[in-house]
């Protein structure tokens, strides 16, 4: 009977698991995740679970019983050590091992540090799991200040969830506004509005230099010479692929395991898909490297059926969300620059979509409060053909006429 | 006891498109597919969103914040993160009223 091992119980490796049964697999499966709780989703964790409105419950992704049901053999709370490609074996730390025919790597991202002094302190943490988020809880119920160190996606979220629940928030952000490496200047302006608007204060084009304190954070140092007091710091600087498994092996990282449209991996029989996968797109015809909900997801799926000899190019259109205060913000699509944005609503009411082109070509889209018309926007993205500006900014205009005819 | 309670004119409903009504303060989307209509818990079970102001594709209601999806026939799940059904309630049309059995 083949035996599929899946490396990493999130989002990407259970949604793998179940596809597997979906497409009538009956070998083996087994996956393996680090964190001790069954498969779970992690948007929550920074906005209604961190407020305590979600409990962990409703959080799983799959009850139990769905494992059980499949014959999905779980192995929780449990880390790999090593992966002996030519064997085709793992090795667990507790020294057990496991033969595969053919192993799936999803294991996902660790959270960047960067060495400030002070940020091992205790009171400073950062947001991957569920056991850090009960630690931020913790902290968030001896009430005071948070500071917030880093206004990327993960830092926004925890600043609206933390003054949601009745904290003083002070958010330190080195770029000129929120979010301003994924959405620019003019929508970051935006976000940056919601925030203060909220009561979150901020302080952009600066950085934290240390985290001070006697046996616990009392107060972060900033470059421009702010000593800010508080009682809990939260960093949210980024990810980096959690690709060490393959080290040493003849499997290919370059920013994550580098995989085709398919997941497939240079050594036959081993995929990858979710955060740690540097997919081909054939879309953009480029490889990438994304961190969304939706792409572990679908990725996930993709894999296992590329696994079972059905796959098919993935050529998704990357699309996220983020839940800040009354927001609801989303973006899809592919730009790493653009050289124009083009507005169809109201930034001043935070309700809108931002085209984001490059020469007349819809790179990607972010929208506010206006999720209803995201969807619509997926073909023109796909197009990667010219759009008419004014068409686009004209809400008028039924989006599901835009996109540009493909060669 | 349930009862059927007229939440609209046929007529202001055209095919393809939803509107949130309350019944009893109860939000409550209904949804025109291809001239019948639809009745089901507007608010979506993942996260508060009103199901009305997202897109109808075919018999499918795509929330406007997450893009979970439910069949609005049966209300079952159809694409995650939701992982809990809406509930619907039957519907019929009495001369040019919607009604929907509460």
């Amino acid at each position: 009977m083949p035996t599929i091992a899946i490396v990493g119980a999130s989002l990407a490796g259970s949604s793998a698991a179940a596809t597997l049964r979906e497409e009538g697999f009956d070998g083996r499966i087994v996956l393996i995740g680090a964190e001790p709780q069954l498969p779970y989703d992690r948007p929550p964790l920074s906005k209604n679970y961190l407020r305590g409105v979600t409990p962990f419950e409703k959080t799983l992704l799959r009850p139990a019983d769905f494992y059980r049901e499949r014959n999905i053999e779980m192995r929780l709370g449990t880390m790999v050590a090593r992966v002996d490609v030519d064997k085709r074996s793992l090795a667990f730390q507790s020294g057990e091992r496991l033969d595969f025919d053919q192993l799936l790597i999803a294991t996902g991202g660790r959270n960047r540090r960067f060495p400030i002094p002070g940020i091992d302190l205790p009171g400073v943490y950062d947001l991957r799991t569920v056991a850090d988020a009960d630690r931020i809880r913790e902290a968030m119920g001896r009430g005071g200040r948070a500071v917030v160190v880093g206004m990327g996606f993960i830092g926004a979220e925890v600043a609206a969830a933390m003054r949601q629940s009745g904290l003083e928030v002070v958010a330190v952000e080195p770029f000129k506004t929120p979010l301003y490496r994924a959405l620019g200047e003019e929508i970051g302006r935006v976000i940056e509005g919601l925030h203060r608007d909220n009561g979150v204060e901020m302080f952009l084009d600066d950085a934290v230099t240390a985290f001070e304190g006697a046996g616990r954070v009392e107060r972060v140092v900033t470059r421009n010479g702010r000593r800010i007091e508080c009682s809990l710091a939260v960093f949210g600087l980024g990810i980096e692929p959690a690709a060490d498994l393959v080290a040493g092996t003849p499997v290919r990282v370059d920013n994550g395991i580098v995989v085709d449209d398919q997941s497939r991996t240079n050594v036959p029989g081993i995929y990858a898909a979710g955060d740690v996968a540097n997919h081909y797109h054939p879309v953009c015809g480029r490889q990438m490297r994304v961190e969304h909900w939706q792409n572990g997801v679908k990725q996930g799926a993709a894999a296992a059926r590329s696994m079972l000899g059905r796959g098919q190019s993935y050529d998704e259109v990357h699309w996220f969300w983020s839940d800040q205060f009354d927001a609801n913000i989303q973006y899809a699509g592919f730009h790493t620059a653009w050289d124009r944005i083009v507005v169809r609503g109201s930034l001043s009411a935070r309700k809108f979509l931002a085209f984001y082109l490059t020469e007349g070509r819809v790179e990607s889209v972010v929208a506010i409060n206006q999720g209803r018309d995201m969807r619509r926007t997926f073909p023109i993205i796909k197009a990667r053909g010219a759009v008419d500006p004014a068409r686009l900014e004209d809400p008028n205009v039924d989006l599901r006429t835009l996109a540009p005819a493909t060669a | 006891m349930a009862r059927f309670v007229t939440v609209a004119k046929a007529d202001s409903i055209q095919p393809g498109q939803m509107i949130k009504v309350e019944i009893d303060n109860f939000p409550v989307a209904i949804a025109n597919v291809g001239g019948t209509f639809h009745a089901f818990d507007d608010t979506c079970s993942h996260e508060d969103c009103s199901l009305a102001d997202g897109d109808l594709v075919k018999t499918a209601v795509v929330c406007p914040c997450h893009f979970a999806e439910f069949d609005v026939r049966t209300g079952a799940v159809l694409a995650p993160p939701a992982t809990v059904p809406i509930k619907v309630y039957p519907v019929r049309v009495q001369g040019s009223d919607v009604q929907v059995e509460f």
